[in-house]
Order: C-alpha cells, then sequence, then structure tokens
C-alpha cells in the first residue's frame, strides 16, 4: 500500500518538475549586436517601446561631428548630471580639444571607453541579452555607429536610506548600525569590519525577471569549501522570476521545508553577521532587503545575542540560561498547566490546588479550552499591534490587558491563574525571537497533546520534538550541535558564555581544517601579574 | 548486505547499551517482589554471571563485521536453519517488545492517568517509537547520551532528596533470602536487562569501528548497571520491607519526598525517567524488529514494515496478559524461559560453529 | 522517498490521535469537578455496626473569599464534613457521591484518623485501602482518635480554616516537645508487616476550654498486630523517642543543685546508638544516648551557669532521661509490645539465632535487658551568665 502511495506521489513530483521545466520564464536573446547604430537602436525600442522612461539621446561627434552615438539609459535609474559631465561632455566638447592631427577612430568603442569617458566602471558588451541587462540595472549604454559593442557606464542614482538602527534587534551595549535595501551599502558594511584579502564577495543573479543580486559573502581558508559549493548550488538551481526579500532565498536553499524549526538564521546587524563569517559561515545578502542569510544555522544561535559576548561573561551566562527557560516556558506553560490541572492533579501541592480550584470555580470551560481561548486572544493582539502604528499599538495594549483580561476574570470567563500562566507565556515568547514562529505553533501543538494525553502526551511530544530536532541538518551540520551529538568544547558557549579568552576554537561543526579552527592563541586569559606585561611598561 | 547504511561510533554505541539497560529500571519491580532486601545482590550476581555472555554477542559482532544477527544465521546455520533460528530472534524481539509497551502502558494506567483508555496510551507510545525508527538508527544513537542523563540524574537526585529517610539497616540481615529466591531473582535479572542486551546483535554490525568496541560496550553496561543499582538501594532503605508489597517502589518511595513541605510530589520525576528509558529501549528493540524482519524478507528498506509492525505490536500488548498480576507472574516465570536458549545457548554455539567452519570466508564477507 | 512518507504518515496518524482529544474520552478530569479531600475520619457506625467514613472536603470558594477580600462570608466554615456509611472503607467512599455528586479526590488527604472502637477491633482490614488506592500517597498521616474520629474532624480550629490541615501541621510540629511522633502510612504498614515490631501512632483528641474546641495532639497509640492494646502518655512516649533518637526537641527540667528550685532546659540535640546483643542465650540491649542541651530557664536565685552546678544538672538529665526510657521499657513489657523494635534488630544482626527466638518472642521480650549510657552535655545559657537576682554572700 505504502508502495503505491509513494509511486503516486513521487509520479506527481515528477511530472511537476517537467511541468516547471517547460514552463521555465527567460526569454533567450542571445543577438550579437549589430554594426549598425540605427539597426541596434531599433532592437532596442522595440524591447522596450512601452517603457516611457527609456531616453534614447542620439549625437554626433568627433571633429567635424563625423561619428553618430547614441545613448540609452532609465532616467529614474541614473544621474543626469553624471551624463551630461562625464559623458557627453567629454564626447561633444573636450573631444575638440585634442589637435586635429591626432587620429583616433571613435568608431572603437575601445578607444573611446579608454580616452574620453571619464568614469570608472564600464563594460563592453556585444550581446544584446548583456546590453539590456546592464540598462535595465542602471548602467548608460553608449552605442557607437560602426561598432559591433557597446558600453555600459555606471552611473546609477540610488535611492537609499541612510544606515540606521534595526528595529528588529535592538542592543543596550553593542554597535547600533543596520544593513540597508542597499545591498552596496550592506557589503560595505561587512567590509568595513573585516579588512581581510580573503574576504569573498561572489555575485548571482536570480530572478528571471527581477534580476536580483545575490551575494555569497564569506572568507576564504576559514569557510569550509564544500559548504560554500553547496551554497552555489543550491542558489543556480533557483529558477523563478521574483526575488523580493532574503525569505524567497531562504525557502529555496533551506534543508527542511516541511521541519517549524528554520535552518537558515537572519539578522539586520553587521556585526552579528561579521561574527558568523568569522566562525566560518557564509553569509547570503540579497539586494532589496535589509535582512541578510547566514547558513549554516544550529539550534543554539537562536539563543545567543551577539550582546551575550559584548558584555561580561557572567551575567551573559545567567541571560543565557534565562533564554532556555523562556523557550521552555513559553512552548511548554499552557501545556503543562492543563496537564497539571486536568490530568495530574495530585502533583499539586494542597495550597496551590485549593487556589486554583477557587479561582476555576465559576470559570464555565474546561481547562483546555479556556487555555486555548487566551493564547488565541494573545495570537490576536500580537498580530494586531505590529501592525498598526505606535501610538495605537499602546491602545491595543491597554485594551488587551485591560479590558480582556481583567474583565473576563471578573466576568468569571477565565480563571486569573490562566491569566497568569498566559501572559507569562507571552512575555517569555519574545525573549528568543529567533524561535518565535516555532515557539508558537509548539505551543498549539503541545497544548493540544496536554488536553488529549496529559503528562504522557506531553513526555511522548518532547520525545518526537527532541527526535525531529535531532534529525535536522542545516548545510550538512547537525542542528542540535553541541548537544546533539555532544561536543565538549561546544558546551563552553551553549548553556553559559565562558570568556571569550578561554574559547580559543571555532566550533569543530562548522570549521573544516585544523588551520580555520584557531580563534586566537590560548593563554591569553588577562592578570596583572604576569611578566611579559610588566617588561612592556 | 547490511539493510542499514548509517553508522554509528563507538561512544554512541556506550550510550545506546547504557540507556538500554537503564531502561529495564521498571522491571526491577519484578524481581523485588521475590527477592526483597537482597536485590541489589541480584543485579550484581546477574551483570556478573552476563558478562561472559555479552562478551560472547560482542566477539560475534566483531567476528562478522558489519552483518546483523539475520546474516550471521544465514551464514552459519545455512539457508534453512538460519532462517528458523532467525524467526525465533524475531519471535523474542516482538513478544518483549510489546511486554515492554505494556509496561510503560501499566505504569501510566496505574500511577499517572487511571482514567484514560489502556490502548490509546498504547498506541500514542508506540506511534512515537514508530516515528523514531522512521528516522533511522544514527538519529537514535545520536541523542542515546541525553537518555543515559536522564537514567543516571533522575535516580541520584532522588537518592539525594530522600537522603534522610533512609535506613540502612534494611539491608540487614544480608543472607535472609532463601538460594533459590535468588536463584530466581538473578535469572530474572541475568534475562531482563543484561541478556536483552542480544538485541545489540542487530545493531553492532552499523558500527564504523570495532576495534574499542568490547570496552566501550562494557562501560555501557556498567553505566548502566550502576543506576539499577541506585534505584534499587534507594528503594529498599527508603521503603524497608514494605517494598514487596507496592506495585511499583519506585513510585512509592519518590512519593515519600517531601523536604521542607515544598519539595514534594516529585511523582512527574519518575514518571518523565521512566517512560522516556522504556522509549529508548523500545526504540532499540523495535528497530532490531524491523530490521530483523526486513532483512529475513530481503526488503531494500525496512520503512514500510514500521507502521504495519507498529500496530501489531499494539494488538499483542493490549491482549497479551489479561492483568498486571497475569503479567508479573508469567514475565517471572514463564516469560524469560522461553528467551534462555536463544540469550545463553544460541550465540556461543554460532561462536563455536563459526570457529570450526572457519567463517565469515574473506571472498562471502558480502553475500547473503 | 519511502523512507520520508512513512515518517509523514507517522506524523498523520501521530495527528489523528490527536483528534481524541475532541471526544474527551482519554481520561481528564477538570478540577471543578473534583471534591478535594484533605482529611479522613473512619469510625464504626454505632447502630448498624458499619463503618462510617467522615471525609473534609474543602470549600474552595469560600476559603478563597476568606483569604481574599475578607467580605462578608467569615462565619461561613470553608469545609464540608460529608460521611457515607459501608461495609468497606471503599463503598463508604463511593457512597459518599450520593451527597457531593462528584468523585472524592484523596490525593491531598493529609490525616487518616481512625476512632477508638475500631482501633481496638483491629486496623488490617481497613487500612488496606488507605495503601491501595493510587490518589492515596504513602506520606499521609495516621492518627487515632481517642474518642470518635468525627468529632475531631468537626471541630473548628481558631487559626487554620480546614481542620485537618490544622491537624497535619500539629503532627508535624511534634518536634517541639517531643510528646507523639509522626507516623504516616507507610510507616504504619511497614510495622504491620514485620514480625514482632508493634505499630505506632498518635493521638489525637478534642478538649473542651470555655467556648472552643481545641484539637491536641498528645501521645502513642500501641498496637499489638493490627489492635490497640495500651496508649504510652507523654514522657513514656518521649522515653521511646530517646532511643529512637528520633527526641528532636523538649523540655527537661531537673531540680537545681541546692534544691531550691527548678533548672529547665531545653533539649537542643539528641543522638542514640542502639546496639543488641546475646549473652549466653540472653538478649542485652545496649543504648548509648548522646544529648545536647540549653538552660533555658531557672525558677532559683542560685547561679546555675557553673562548672559544678553544670555537672549535678547534667547528672540529672541522665538520671531522667534514664527514668524515662525505664518506664516506657517497663510499660511496653507490661503490654508485651515490641514497641522499640528490638526484635527487627536482632533478626538483622543475629539471623541464625533469631529463629530460635522468633517463635516465643513474646515470652523473650519480657527478659531482655536494657543496659543504658547516657552522654548529656549543656552547651550553653542563652543570654544570661546569672540570673536577675540579689548578689549572694560569698559568690
Amino acid at each position: 500500500m505504502f508502495r503505491y502511495i509513494s509511486k503516486i506521489i513521487r509520479y506527481w513530483s515528477l511530472k511537476n518538475k517537467n511541468k516547471s521545466q517547460d514552463t521555465a520564464p527567460g526569454k533567450v536573446n542571445n543577438e550579437p549586436l549589430s554594426s549598425d547604430l540605427k539597426r541596434n537602436l531599433e532592437v532596442i525600442k522595440g524591447i522596450l517601446r512601452d517603457s516611457s522612461d527609456v531616453t534614447f539621446h542620439e549625437f554626433n561627434f568627433g571633429h567635424e561631428r563625423k561619428f553618430k552615438g547614441a545613448l540609452v539609459f532609465i532616467n529614474s535609474l541614473t544621474d543626469k548630471n553624471e551624463i551630461h559631465k562625464n559623458i557627453l561632455q567629454p564626447l561633444m566638447y573636450d573631444v575638440l580639444l585634442l589637435k586635429k592631427d591626432v587620429s583616433m577612430d571613435f568608431s572603437k568603442i575601445d578607444t573611446i571607453g579608454k580616452n574620453l569617458i571619464s568614469i570608472a566602471g564600464t563594460n563592453k558588451l556585444t550581446l544584446l541579452n548583456d546590453l539590456l541587462d546592464h540598462l535595465l540595472a542602471g548602467s548608460t549604454i553608449l552605442l557607437v555607429d560602426g561598432s559591433k559593442e557597446a558600453l555600459a557606464i555606471e552611473c546609477h542614482k540610488m535611492e537609499s536610506r541612510s544606515i540606521e538602527e534595526p528595529g528588529t534587534e535592538a542592543v543596550v551595549r553593542g554597535p547600533r548600525e543596520g544593513f540597508n535595501e542597499n545591498v552596496n551599502v550592506s557589503i560595505a558594511l561587512i567590509r568595513r569590519k573585516i579588512k581581510d584579502p580573503d574576504l569573498c564577495v561572489e555575485k548571482f543573479k536570480i530572478g528571471e525577471r527581477t534580476r536580483t543580486g545575490v551575494y555569497i559573502v564569506y572568507i576564504k581558508g576559514v569557510a569550509n569549501p564544500e559548504l560554500i559549493e553547496e551554497i552555489r548550488k543550491r542558489l543556480s538551481r533557483i529558477k523563478v522570476d521574483a526575488i523580493l526579500e532574503s525569505g524567497y532565498i531562504e525557502q529555496f536553499i533551506e534543508d527542511a521545508p516541511y521541519s517549524i524549526f528554520p535552518t537558515v538564521s537572519n539578522s539586520e546587524k553587521p556585526d552579528k553577521v561579521v561574527s558568523k563569517i568569522l566562525e566560518g559561515r557564509a553569509a547570503i545578502l540579497v539586494d532589496g532587503t535589509p535582512f541578510v542569510l547566514v547558513v549554516p544555522m544550529l539550534f543554539i544561535e537562536s539563543f545567543q545575542s551577539g550582546e551575550d559576548y559584548y558584555s561580561r561573561p557572567f551575567l551573559a551566562s545567567i541571560m543565557r540560561i534565562v533564554r532556555f527557560l523562556s523557550y521552555i516556558i513559553s512552548t511548554l506553560g499552557p501545556a503543562i498547566y492543563v496537564a497539571l490541572t486536568v490530568f495530574h492533579q495530585e502533583l499539586i501541592p494542597t495550597q496551590l490546588l485549593i487556589s486554583i480550584a477557587a479561582g476555576r470555580e465559576r470559570v464555565p470551560f474546561p481547562a483546555i479550552l479556556e487555555a486555548l481561548l487566551m493564547i488565541f486572544t494573545f495570537d490576536i493582539l500580537r498580530e494586531a499591534g505590529v501592525r498598526l502604528p505606535k501610538a495605537v499599538g499602546q491602545t491595543i495594549g491597554i485594551v488587551g490587558a485591560l479590558v480582556l483580561g481583567q474583565a473576563s476574570v471578573e466576568a468569571g470567563l477565565i480563571s486569573p491563574i490562566m491569566v497568569i500562566v498566559v501572559s507569562s507565556t507571552a512575555i517569555a515568547s519574545f525573549a528568543v525571537p529567533a524561535q518565535t514562529d516555532s515557539g508558537t505553533i509548539l505551543r498549539y501543538l503541545f497544548l493540544a497533546l496536554a488536553g488529549l494525553a496529559g503528562g504522557f502526551g506531553i513526555i511522548m511530544g518532547l520525545l518526537a520534538t527532541l527526535l525531529h530536532l535531532a534529525s535536522l541538518r542545516s548545510f550538512g551540520t547537525p542542528y542540535l550541535w553541541p548537544i546533539v551529538p555532544l561536543n565538549f568544547t561546544g558546551l563552553k558557549d551553549t548553556f553559559i558564555r565562558m570568556p571569550l579568552w578561554a574559547m580559543p576554537k571555532r566550533s569543530s561543526v562548522i570549521v573544516w581544517n585544523e588551520k580555520g579552527s584557531h580563534r586566537q592563541s590560548p593563554g591569553l586569559a588577562p592578570s596583572p601579574y604576569r611578566k611579559d606585561s610588566d617588561g612592556s611598561k | 548486505m547490511n539493510i542499514e547504511k548509517g553508522k554509528i561510533c563507538n561512544m554512541q554505541l556506550l550510550f545506546l547499551i547504557a540507556s538500554f539497560v537503564q531502561g529495564s529500571v521498571l522491571l526491577i519491580d519484578f524481581t523485588v517482589g521475590i527477592t526483597e532486601h537482597q536485590t541489589w545482590m541480584v543485579i550484581l550476581a546477574g551483570l556478573v554471571i552476563a558478562i561472559p555472555f555479552f562478551l560472547s554477542y560482542i566477539t560475534l559482532a566483531k567476528r562478522f563485521k558489519g552483518m546483523n544477527v539475520v546474516q550471521i544465521n544465514d551464514m552459519v546455520y545455512g539457508r534453512f536453519l538460519g532462517k528458523v533460528i532467525s524467526v525465533y530472534y524475531i519471535f523474542f524481539l516482538m513478544m518483549t517488545l510489546s511486554f515492554n509497551i505494556r509496561d510503560v502502558g501499566e505504569l501510566h494506567i496505574t500511577f499517572l492517568m487511571p482514567d484514560t483508555p489502556f490502548i490509546f496510551l498504547l498506541a500514542v507510545f508506540a506511534a512515537t517509537c514508530a516515528y523514531a525508527v522512521a528516522k533511522g538508527l544514527e538519529v537514535l544513537a545520536r541523542i542515546s547520551h541525553l537518555f543515559a542523563i536522564v537514567g543516571i540524574v533522575v535516580p541520584i537526585s532522588t537518592f539525594i532528596l530522600l537522603v534522610d529517610q533512609m535506613n540502612f539497616s534494611n539491608f540487614l540481615p544480608l543472607f535472609e533470602v532463601p538460594f533459590i529466591k535468588m536463584f530466581h531473582g538473578t535469572h530474572i535479572m541475568l534475562s531482563i536487562p543484561f541478556g536483552e542486551t542480544i538485541v545489540f546483535l542487530m545493531i553492532m554490525g552499523s558500527l564504523d569501528d570495532t576495534e574499542h568496541m568490547a570496552r566501550n560496550a562494557l562501560i555501557g553496561l556498567l553505566i548502566g548497571t550502576t543506576s539499577l543499582l541506585v534505584v534499587s538501594i534507594r528503594n529498599t532503605a527508603v521503603l524497608g520491607n514494605t517494598q514487596a508489597i507496592w506495585t511499583s517502589p519506585s513510585f512509592q518511595s519518590i512519593r515519600l519526598i517531601d523536604i521542607g513541605t515544598i519539595l514534594t510530589r516529585m511523582d512527574f520525576l519518575i514518571g518523565i525517567a521512566q517512560t522516556v528509558l522504556i522509549f529508548f529501549k523500545c526504540c532499540i528493540f523495535f528497530y532490531a524488529l524491523v530490521t530483523a524482519v526486513s532483512q529475513l524478507l530481503g526488503l531494500k528498506s525496512y520503512s514500510p514494515l514500521v507502521l504495519p509492525l507498529a500496530g501489531i505490536e499494539v494488538i499483542i500488548a493490549a491482549t497479551v496478559f489479561q492483568s498486571p498480576v497475569d503479567h508479573a507472574s508469567i514475565t517471572q516465570d514463564a516469560g524469560i524461559m522461553y528467551s534462555v536458549p536463544l540469550m545463553f545457548l544460541i550465540p556461543p554455539l554460532t561462536l563455536l560453529i563459526a570457529k570450526i567452519r572457519g567463517l565469515p570466508r574473506p571472498e562471502r564477507g558480502k553475500g547473503a | 522517498m519511502r523512507k520520508k512518507i512513512n515518517i509523514l504518515a507517522t506524523e498523520l496518524i501521530l495527528c489523528f490521535l490527536m483528534l481524541f482529544m475532541l471526544s474527551g474520552c482519554t481520561g481528564g478530569r477538570e478540577i471543578n469537578d473534583l471534591e478535594i479531600v484533605i482529611g479522613m475520619g473512619i469510625d464504626k457506625d454505632k447502630d448498624t455496626g458499619k463503618i462510617l467514613l467522615t471525609a473534609q472536603v474543602v470549600k474552595e470558594g469560600e476559603l478563597g473569599k476568606l483569604s481574599g477580600s475578607g467580605g462578608g462570608g467569615a462565619d461561613a466554615k470553608a469545609f464540608w464534613n460529608v460521611s457515607g456509611t459501608g461495609n468497606s472503607v471503599f463503598e463508604a467512599v463511593r457512597q459518599i457521591t450520593h451527597k457531593t455528586g462528584n468523585r472524592l479526590f484523596v490525593s491531598h488527604n493529609h490525616a487518616v484518623i481512625f476512632g477508638n472502637d475500631l482501633a481496638t477491633e483491629g486496623l488490617q482490614k481497613y487500612i488496606d485501602f488507605f495503601l491501595r488506592a493510587h490518589e492515596m500517597r504513602p506520606t499521609a498521616m495516621i492518627l487515632i482518635a481517642e474518642n470518635r474520629a468525627s468529632d475531631v474532624m468537626d471541630a473548628k480550629p481558631e487559626t487554620e480554616k480546614l481542620p485537618a490541615m490544622n491537624i497535619a501541621k500539629l503532627v508535624k510540629a511534634y518536634g517541639f516537645t517531643s510528646h507523639f511522633y509522626k507516623v504516616n502510612m507507610k510507616e504504619f504498614a511497614s510495622c504491620l508487616m514485620s514480625e514482632t515490631k508493634s505499630p505506632l501512632a498518635p493521638l489525637v483528641g478534642v478538649s473542651q476550654d470555655k467556648d472552643s474546641e481545641d484539637i491536641y495532639v498528645s501521645g502513642m497509640a500501641v498496637f499489638k498486630k493490627d489492635k490497640i492494646v495500651g496508649k504510652l502518655n507523654e514522657h513514656e512516649t518521649r522515653g521511646l523517642l530517646w532511643v529512637l533518637g528520633e527526641v528532636k526537641s523538649g523540655v527537661l527540667i531537673v531540680s537545681s543543685p541546692n534544691k531550691e528550685g527548678n533548672a529547665v532546659l531545653e533539649i537542643l540535640e539528641a543522638k542514640s546508638k542502639v546496639k543488641p546483643e546475646i549473652k549466653e542465650g540472653k538478649i542485652v540491649i545496649n543504648v548509648r544516648i548522646n544529648a545536647e542541651t540549653s538552660l533555658s530557664e531557672q525558677t532559683t536565685s542560685e547561679n546555675l551557669a557553673t562548672i559544678e552546678a553544670f555537672e549535678k544538672m547534667q547528672d540529672a538529665q541522665a538520671e531522667i532521661i534514664r527514668h524515662e526510657i525505664m518506664m516506657t521499657f517497663d510499660k511496653s513489657k507490661e503490654l508485651n509490645a515490641d514497641i522499640f523494635g528490638f526484635g527487627e534488630m536482632i533478626r538483622k544482626k543475629y539471623g541464625k539465632e533469631w529463629k530460635d527466638f522468633k517463635d516465643n518472642w513474646d515470652e523473650i521480650y519480657s527478659t531482655i535487658k536494657l543496659n543504658i549510657d547516657i552522654d548529656v552535655k549543656i552547651q550553653k545559657t542563652d543570654l544570661l551568665k546569672k540570673p536577675a537576682a540579689q548578689k549572694e554572700e560569698g559568690k
């Protein structure tokens, strides 16, 4: 029977694959350019005939104006000043300053590019397809009559935000800058932190229509070449028409698309991303979004924050443990409450049981329904609060807390202890932002299990979750490392955070060779009485 | 060809065996009724007697590197006899697994969830086991140390919590229980936690390096036994002469924890520990069962068998005994007898025959 | 591929099982549907001879109100004593559901009180339910009412809202005087199972003071097998506890060295070592007691904080302790009940000889000799170095 089902499913998936190959977007337009300017312009005009913001500027230049040329550019993407100053002016006027007897053949695009254009960043193009690519990306195209080549000159004008503090990962101590929608700014932020010639930035263009720039950033020699090859492979198999956000990329390259746990991490903060790149991971930057993807992802990364490493290790360790506990509370809190009050009343201390019973006396719903209602209400409040402007968001909070919380308790619809349980769950769920999705889903799942089979259900659910997590891999890295499989070096930075000087080695699961595994030389623990430090004074 | 392609390492084998033995913690209760305050001796005696047999399993696995017990049987006893012995082995796995599944059900029905339908508990448990086995041996092996940690931490922490209620004179007089009862108890111990390690013949073939296998496996066995000992000593010291009357001495001793009237009602600790440990034991059994059956049937993958076998196991578990009394008496007396030849006769015999016939011959090493 | 499908199928089955939740048939019970029992009293119904079981059920609503905003219900009782009769304990428990409408929930039962009449008849047949029922915890305390258990359940204490909780609190406070001892179900069962050791249980009664009824716990009931045969008074109980090493604290009064008044000492710590010996077929029990006390009060003007006075008082204390122990020992011989558990000690130490003693332990018990060795030290004199009295001449 299973064989039959699997056959059917395989058939479907293959069929879909075939179909997708047939209708894959993308036009084959590999025509070479001709040497006839008019013809070239006609072809381009034919393709872009409905785009009103494309400017075709034909002009004559050179001594006696014997050469014919044309500029093609898109108004909205280019800096016109630059075109006037650095392209048109040299071609049309400055060239006149040359002595007449200097014989230059301006029908050769090379000659123009090398001698007249005062802009760095020019590309010679021979294919129509490339020409369109560059044009649409914001370059200005120079065509000259008699040349089979065109020149793409980079004079973009990109509107972008200034560098601001990101809204998602605020810190008390640490850099406040955040990535930007403009990928060049983002790369610059990374470059500014790692001044290493081995830092590689590989470019991909993905999306048949959006032609979005996607960059893999990693350090050669630290990042595992197999990992980079795997990323290249996964990126190059993406055949879609649009990439609007890094989330699109994430969903096409992740290891476990059916899992509720993310296997690709993302961040808006350069310091965080840089630290991960230094650990041997690879960042994937996508043009148009400040969210940078980092692979591979480990489960514990969700519980580590950049601040852990900036502040001293003691409080950082406590905060680490607080985050773990918060995650447990946020996923299991209501489930444990329901399991205890519905199935295992004998495990509640007598006094507490009596107060719970007193609080629930007038409640008309079973505990499981009560918990579901409350959690659902909380999720509504959260969703409503996120989308609203800040001022209105506060109102939502007041309405939610006061009106719903207090009133429903006073009306006897909800027991006060349930309000405490759900609200502490809600607060705890914000302590681990990276796992909010999985936490929310697990909360409902475990609640159902607890209502179904009490503590037994929760244990079985936990076991199944553990098995699932243990079987996950992110780009070949075991997701639960260093807990599964056990690694003592890795545990130095898991439940507690050891001082930086006590962790000279990088995560062995990500680093691939001996050379890359050393973060710093050992024995850096500071001590005021050490001889060498005295000697230096 | 061995049906499992995944590889496990020696350290994982250590934890697999440790948590497997710890999984029998619930089954000490069967012995307590017979040997009372001398249960700890029985555990040690069982361990000492079991070690030679355990070593014979390891030697067998070492000699037939990368092969599981069904393949070994085929090779040593020939097609027909080998199959018969493998069927016996599978029968043993099926019965023991269903007993264990039933144990979990009874534990929860008796102590934690008396109003829940029995079959429902069994079904949920077996489904989770099936899920684990479907994930494969590697995943099980990778998380084995977590179970071993539970199996060590919970007995020791409860031991500490109960120290002030312990009375070590409960172990006296040292040799009061009649020899025949001690023998009976030792037999149960020998068969249940230690003899059952024969299921590892199905798993040791997946080991990547067999050189340090014996040492790691023995350490695992010792860790597991230590947990059993701690539990048994705790129960005897706390409960004294009453330990023989309770359905589950472990549960009753945990229920006695009362420290400053705050640390009370810790039943959940033992509930979680025992459920989780038996779960792991069942997973190992279930894995061995599905691989053995699929090897016997010559299937390419064991996954089509997982769900049907889980269903069969639940049905056996639900119907095999009428009541816990039935269960206890059969396990104590008849239940352990059927496995004696399998655990203590066949492996040494196989080893002997293999030695005489000079198996495995190098060129035939891969055929099956 | 196949593996993935299999995992998917397993997940689907897990989800399907979850649908059971909707049918609500998996055995949960809402807290509202529970009658939380915190104490039980068992008596013999005088008319019918059946068992009369009084269960003390918490009225959560009243309790919540009282602890909360105060309000009007200050006089309302926070408990409900509901009783049922039956031929067995369990039948009586189920009989009660006729009155409550809900099943009794006995996991939080702190104290089980047996009436005196049941105790004289034998507890063996009544205690089984309390050990067997899965909701009952082995930590529940067992007490014997001096008269009827239902009277004890009805007495309304002043500070606690719930009488049964009050009893539990009183029993747990045995350490202040060491005049009785906490016995839980497991310990009682353990004694019942022993061949020789006599079960004990604290006695609980109701005292009528002016207008209020107070519950008090004092002394122990002594059982032979499962039947009550006698009672230990406060001092006898402490005599027993000295030997068991369970004296936590308490008061010792000795007359001061010059016999003008008394010195009152608080027991700080007491340890005991009991070693049974068999000498020429006779059993001798060596008891060694180490105690530490402090001078808490004196009723004479004499300065007792001197080495000579300390020595005298220490001797006097040892004498009192010895006297208490001997008193208890004589009483136990009189009742022929092995309350100290000497039989068990012999069994554990002299396994072979025990076979000879086992059958006629009752006769042998009366021939046991007790060797008592007591060492008491006075540790401190608290805040005073000398009493607040006029200086005496010559000192």
